[in-house]
């Protein structure tokens, strides 16, 4: 009997001990999201700053708070080497990260063992450590870092640029939500989806091809790959060609237009939109995709976008048609 | 020995004296007339030239150019060197109209004149808009023009005041809605005080003063923020007056108009009724705001906004959305 008692007590020192090894690192590793309205334990509601064409939302990290720019197109949590200095020695090197981050070089990866999202916590979340003082410089702004597809592939994800803010709701492994009252208003539309790694590949038709655009938060604007069939730019307005870099001596003459119209099916129309006309084929070496175009910002403009990755399916709110 | 250095020092004060008077005070490039952003192109402002690729970095005399066109090339129009062109105006100058609705208020505009669809107008580091170029942080030794849309408007709905500071030389509004910029936004002196008035959309905005140089914020505006030098931002949110119409409940007898934006209090907005139904107008800041009707004592969303969210309760409320 005191053998019993004995390891009873020891148990519960074990348990003591692992939950509040347990608090302990999820505090130095904890994200919140101040500023954010909790509407019940599993879903969140975050306010979008939009700087140019990005989306930024303001985090905490590690007793940091600030600004991050809410990047599907990056496959991990990112974090500003400037404002968190490497300590490890790099586990491994990665080429991964899109967007905005097109140009990085040796992202270093970075555990975190805890990403909390108040009352729920995603354990083991990995995070690249990169410099992003070049993002900080063009936007005038300070940037913690990204927050990208590893975070939020266990949300269901709605980016409402009308609203300018980003709900995120907890779903299951099935992708159903834990809470439901949480859109009030109709879902007007939906569409499927593939997840090519961490990229959201939308199968649509432009003026009857059937073209594959990876939608990306993070694209400030909409690209379309050069050598497509030519029945696809019929639907494209050209402006003007474009030197792309302004003056630099990298300059690349893209074209850039108007896509009067996307066809996400038989009921989904989105256009026109800005788009420019650019080579895509070295971001697809990367991402080991095939993508034909990317949608981001000029899209989300018109669309209010719910993700949910894995029910693999996007939906959509209608914009309000009276506005006071 | 002595003489040489005083003369030595003398000349560099005189250079650097020479230097700081030489800047330009009026903006490069354009003006704002009205709703419209009036690119303006005087030749005899530019000295040299660059040229497209491939020989990119060297320059030609200005004067040399045989000027056919004038196009005006930004990341508005993604530096279209063939697209924006102007119209010449008199021997000199060189003129384009663009609606300002086209610009967004948060966006960096960079710009430069295309001479020819091939040469660069260069603008000089004096002028007071310019900023060096670069790419992904890289600089490319040469500058670009700066566009500001926040408007300088006599009765502007954002008045910056700076009281007192009357032997300050020069007092510059800085904030997010010039990215910051440091030298453009010149308060103008009016007494013992500096003013200066903006043409603002409904947002929330940071800003500080910067005078002669040192950096403080606004002393008479209690709404601030921490930023990540250790000081304070100053914080500005603009209102927009909005109009609430409830074109039903004609038989009602009264109508309470109640929101998170006056904590839901049930009596203290009575709406007017019209022919059409009912009316409040009113200023709301920047942002999202929930809002109900109460038809004699009954809670109603609006029905003619379909923008619709729950509280924390389980409720759906009316949203409206000032930006």
């Amino acid at each position: 009997m005191k053998k019993e008692n004995n390891i009873k007590i020891l148990l519960t020192l074990i348990i003591i001990l692992v939950h509040s090894c347990y608090l302990f690192a999820s505090k130095k590793d904890d994200i919140t999201f101040p500023n954010s309205k909790y509407l019940n334990e599993h879903t969140v509601r975050i306010p979008l700053k939009i700087v140019d064409h990005l989306l930024i939302i303001e985090a905490q990290i590690q007793n940091k708070k600030g600004n991050f720019i809410f990047d599907t197109g990056s496959e991990t949590l990112i974090l500003n080497s400037v404002h968190f200095p490497i300590k490890y020695k790099p586990l491994k090197k990665k080429g991964t990260t899109s967007g905005v981050l097109n140009t990085l070089d040796n992202p270093v990866e970075k555990r975190l063992k805890e990403f909390n999202l108040k009352h729920f916590s995603l354990k083991n979340k990995s995070s690249d450590v990169i410099n992003l003082s070049h993002i900080e410089k063009s936007k005038k702004i300070k940037i913690l870092g990204i927050i990208g597809y590893n975070i939020l592939k266990d949300y269901e994800i709605f980016i409402d640029l009308y609203l300018n803010q980003i709900t995120l709701t907890k779903v299951d492994k099935k992708g159903n939500k834990l809470f439901n009252k949480v859109y009030a208003e109709k879902i007007a539309d939906s569409v499927s989806f593939k997840l090519k790694k961490h990229t959201i590949v939308v199968h649509s038709n432009v003026n009857g091809e059937n073209l594959r655009f990876g939608l990306d938060t993070g694209a400030e604007y909409n690209q379309l790959n050069k050598n497509l069939n030519k029945k696809v730019y019929k639907l494209f307005l050209p402006k003007k060609r474009l030197m792309l870099q302004g003056a630099s001596s990298k300059k690349i003459e893209v074209m850039s237009g108007t896509l009067i119209k996307l066809k996400l099916s038989e009921t989904v129309f989105v256009g026109p939109m800005k788009t420019m006309i650019t080579n895509l084929s070295k971001m697809n070496n990367a991402f080991g995709t095939n993508l034909d175009g990317i949608i981001g910002y000029e899209f989300l403009k018109r669309k209010r976008t719910i993700i949910n990755y894995k029910k693999e399916k996007l939906y959509f709110i209608n914009n309000p048609k009276f506005r006071m | 020995m002595k003489n040489t250095i005083k003369h030595i020092i003398t000349i560099c004060l005189v250079i650097l004296s020479l230097h700081s008077f030489s800047q330009t005070k009026e903006l490069k490039g354009y003006k704002i007339d009205g709703d419209e952003i009036v690119f303006t192109f005087d030749k005899r402002d530019y000295k040299r030239a660059s040229k497209t690729l491939p020989f990119f970095g060297k320059f030609k005399n200005f004067e040399d150019i045989d000027i056919k066109s004038v196009g005006v090339s930004g990341n508005f129009n993604n530096w279209s060197m063939k697209n924006w062109k102007m119209k010449k105006v008199s021997e000199n100058i060189y003129e384009l109209r663009k609606k300002i609705n086209n610009f967004s208020n948060n966006f960096t505009w960079e710009f430069k004149f295309v001479v020819n669809e091939y040469y660069w107008a260069e603008p000089s580091k004096k002028d007071i808009n310019s900023i060096p170029a670069s790419k992904d942080g890289r600089p490319l030794y040469v500058y670009n023009l700066k566009l500001f849309t926040s408007l300088h408007k006599e009765n502007g709905n954002a008045k910056f005041k700076l009281k007192g500071y009357p032997n300050a030389k020069k007092v510059i509004l800085s904030g997010t809605f010039n990215k910051w910029d440091e030298r453009v936004f010149q308060m103008k002196k009016q007494g013992d005080d500096w003013v200066l008035n903006l043409e603002l959309k409904p947002d929330i905005y940071e800003y500080k003063f910067i005078v002669d140089g040192d950096w403080i914020s606004d002393p008479d505006n209690k709404n601030f923020k921490d930023n990540e030098h250790g000081t304070k931002n100053s914080i500005l949110n603009i209102s927009k007056k909005v109009t609430f119409n409830l074109y039903d409940c004609k038989e009602a007898n009264e109508v309470i108009l109640c929101g998170s934006f006056n904590n839901w209090n049930e009596d203290e907005i009575k709406m007017s009724k019209t022919q059409k139904g009912w009316t409040f107008s009113m200023l709301l800041k920047s942002g999202k705001h929930h809002y109900k009707y109460i038809v004699d004592g009954n809670w109603i969303t609006d029905p003619f906004n379909s923008v619709k969210e729950f509280d924390e309760n389980g409720n759906i409320n009316s949203v409206i959305m000032i930006k």
